[in-house]
């Protein structure tokens, strides 16, 4: 029947763990979803109850690093057919080795790779967008949006930038946080936080807020080329067009 | 004063310079705070659409010179303020824990002595690093004058270092700003490319010149940046279109910065350092200047018809570069993807390369993408400026250069 949606327990190493599992079984799934996903009238829902990675995770060691990132960014993103895409590339992967990611007439190549960098773009552009308020007691706290599941991507980021200093990030759209210890982060459901957010008043947001201002060339004024690269969608935690925001609305 | 009275007049008088970029540096956080990141990052973009990635301040506005396009010129009657060096790694830090910027940007006006100057300039990132242990990307702009000494002590504090051309002609440069020579900026750079290493100005150096302030000609501006892309290794060249912020007689009185004009000079001058496009490719003695209508790599193609169409499978690498539309990201993936198969222009499609102005130069196996007689100079200029209208009443990404 060609109906069948398999599911995963929501982590990477578990899709890759049911791609393995159908591979081997030589089935063409019909579509693959997370745990918690509704089918429509005419889907069936099917879990192989898979409790055993370490087979995939042997497999994944002898991957093309390159590739690995890619069905890993992937699966970051917010795309719908985001399983299916992953599922073809490691069924290719066996015929065409190495080279798989130069096959880009391949539609399973040339979409991930369309999906890995725009995961990749928007990741960057959060590295810049990324906003902290000081707490209280000290800690950096942002709160983010983002389309795709950068999360993990921009710990890594502040891991290394800001060793020095605790600092949580909050996802607001999927509600999970990441929250760095001085050693590493983790990255866990945002209720689990019961810290108090008390944000500690202080001028720096204020002078950032007037060098902004000052900064623009007057006689150069492009609000079209600014939305370009700063699209409003960002808006709502950069402190320093916030306010425009509300002017115009 | 206080630190927001001070942060506005320094930030207002540092705004003019072009450089934005914060890449270029490998920087490690060492157990302190910050790091650089490579290809560089831009936290917010200004209400002109330029990136703003680094605290860009001046350490003082007060200066001895009296250079006619500076708005820090010392016959302005202007507020006057000078940042302590705690003040500036005060606001550094904080702005930066709370990722505002990528950096520091330090330049300055030249108080008492150039040397004077840079001394202060040093003992403020000299500070920043060694007390702050902040390890996040600088740039500071050497004052011309200064002593090889001190260029070695400020060089080895910062990942950019970089000296200001200002004009691209020296009798410009004799115009409007008497107390500079070009030697003292170029001597400047020449002890950069000398002694860059990984622990001397990592990031490279650049400069800036100011354009439509003289009457320069985009040939002779194009001659000066690849004269100074070959003898000083510069990693970029920024073009700054001339903003009227004075009165004198020197000075021409526009009503509108020439950003058209910039424009052009920025697009031409990626053709010079990626696209291995030489200066007399570009604009001769008969054509001193660039058409404002097309852009110069589209009209490089036009005057130079019978090259083309290039066909996909076959170009080398640097043919493909000379199709319009056809960047280096686009180019390398054609090369490395037809090892593999044979590209149609579908294939062109799904490899994500964009065909809107690429179609007109290019064959696929040796198929145009419409009937082959129609490839004709007129027509194909005729789609290429009307594509270029149609844009410019859509966006304005004119801007979009400055990145990196």
């Amino acid at each position: 029947m060609d109906n069948l949606v398999y599911t995963y327990n929501n982590n990477f190493i578990n899709l890759l763990t049911l791609i393995d599992e159908l591979i081997n079984k030589n089935i063409k799934p019909y579509n693959i979803k997370s745990n918690g996903y509704n089918p429509n009238l005419l889907e069936e829902i099917v879990n192989l109850n898979l409790f055993d990675n370490s087979n995939v995770i042997n497999k994944i060691k002898r991957l093309n690093s390159d590739l690995l990132k890619v069905m890993y960014y992937v699966y970051l993103s917010n795309d719908d057919n985001k399983e299916l895409i992953i599922y073809y590339l490691f069924l290719n992967s066996y015929k065409y080795k190495e080279k798989l990611l130069n096959m880009r007439n391949l539609n399973c190549v040339s979409a991930s790779l369309k999906i890995s960098n725009y995961v990749s773009r928007e990741a960057h552009k959060y590295k810049g967008f990324v906003r902290f308020k000081e707490l209280n007691n000290g800690v950096l706290y942002a709160e983010i949006e983002p389309t795709n599941n950068i999360l993990s991507i921009i710990s890594k980021h502040f891991k290394n930038r800001l060793s020095n200093f605790y600092w949580i990030i909050k996802d607001n759209k999927r509600e999970i946080i990441s929250i760095y210890d001085k050693k590493n982060y983790y990255i866990i459901d945002s209720k689990r936080l019961l810290i108090d957010l008390e944000i500690d008043n202080n001028d720096y947001e204020d002078l950032w807020c007037t060098f902004y201002e000052t900064i623009g060339i007057k006689e150069r004024k492009n609000d079209k080329c600014r939305m370009n690269f700063m699209p409003k969608k960002y808006w709502k935690y950069i402190i320093e067009v916030s306010d425009n925001i509300e002017k115009s609305s | 004063m206080n630190l927001k009275e001070k942060l506005i007049i320094l930030s207002d008088s540092a705004k003019y310079d072009a450089s934005c970029s914060s890449s270029g540096s490998t920087r490690k956080n060492n157990n302190g705070i910050g790091n650089a990141a490579y290809s560089g990052i831009c936290h917010s973009f200004a209400s002109d659409g330029r990136c703003i990635s680094l605290l860009k301040i001046l350490m003082t506005n007060c200066c001895i010179f009296d250079c006619k396009y500076c708005i820090n010129r010392k016959s302005n009657n202007i507020k006057r303020a000078i940042f302590t060096p705690e003040e500036i790694c005060d606001i550094t830090i904080n702005f930066y824990k709370r990722n505002y910027i990528e950096g520091l940007f330090l330049s300055s006006g030249i108080i008492k002595s150039p040397d004077y100057t840079m001394e202060l300039m040093i003992k403020t990132i000299s500070m920043l690093r060694n007390k702050y242990h902040f390890n996040g990307y600088i740039h500071a702009k050497a004052i011309p004058g200064a002593s090889d000494i001190l260029i070695k002590r400020l060089g080895s504090l910062v990942d950019r270092l970089s000296a200001n051309i200002e004009l691209p002609t020296d009798s410009g440069l004799k115009l409007l700003a008497p107390n500079k020579t070009t030697d003292k900026v170029t001597r400047i750079m020449s002890y950069v490319k000398e002694n860059k290493s990984k622990k001397f100005v990592p990031a490279g150096q650049s400069t800036q010149m100011i354009i439509g302030a003289t009457k320069e000609t985009d040939l002779d501006i194009m001659n000066r940046s690849s004269n100074m892309y070959q003898n000083y290794n510069l990693k970029r060249v920024f073009y700054s279109a001339y903003v009227p912020v004075n009165k004198d007689k020197l000075l021409p009185a526009l009503n509108t910065p020439p950003l058209k004009r910039e424009n052009r000079l920025y697009q031409a001058d990626w053709l010079l350092r990626y696209y291995g496009f030489k200066v007399s490719d570009i604009l001769d003695e008969n054509n001193p200047n660039f058409n404002l209508l097309i852009d110069p790599k589209a009209d490089y193609a036009l005057r130079h018809l019978n090259e083309f169409p290039k066909e996909i499978n076959t170009a080398t690498y640097l043919d493909l570069l000379k199709v319009p539309g056809i960047g280096v990201t686009s180019a390398k993936r054609i090369v490395s993807s037809r090892k593999y198969f044979k590209i149609t222009f579908k294939d062109l499609k799904k490899m994500g390369i964009v065909l809107k102005r690429a179609k007109y130069f290019i064959t696929c196996n040796n198929e145009y993408f419409i009937d082959k007689s129609l490839f004709k100079k007129e027509f194909i200029e005729k789609n290429l400026v009307l594509e270029d209208y149609y844009k410019k009443e859509t966006k304005h990404n004119q801007l979009s250069l400055f990145n990196g």
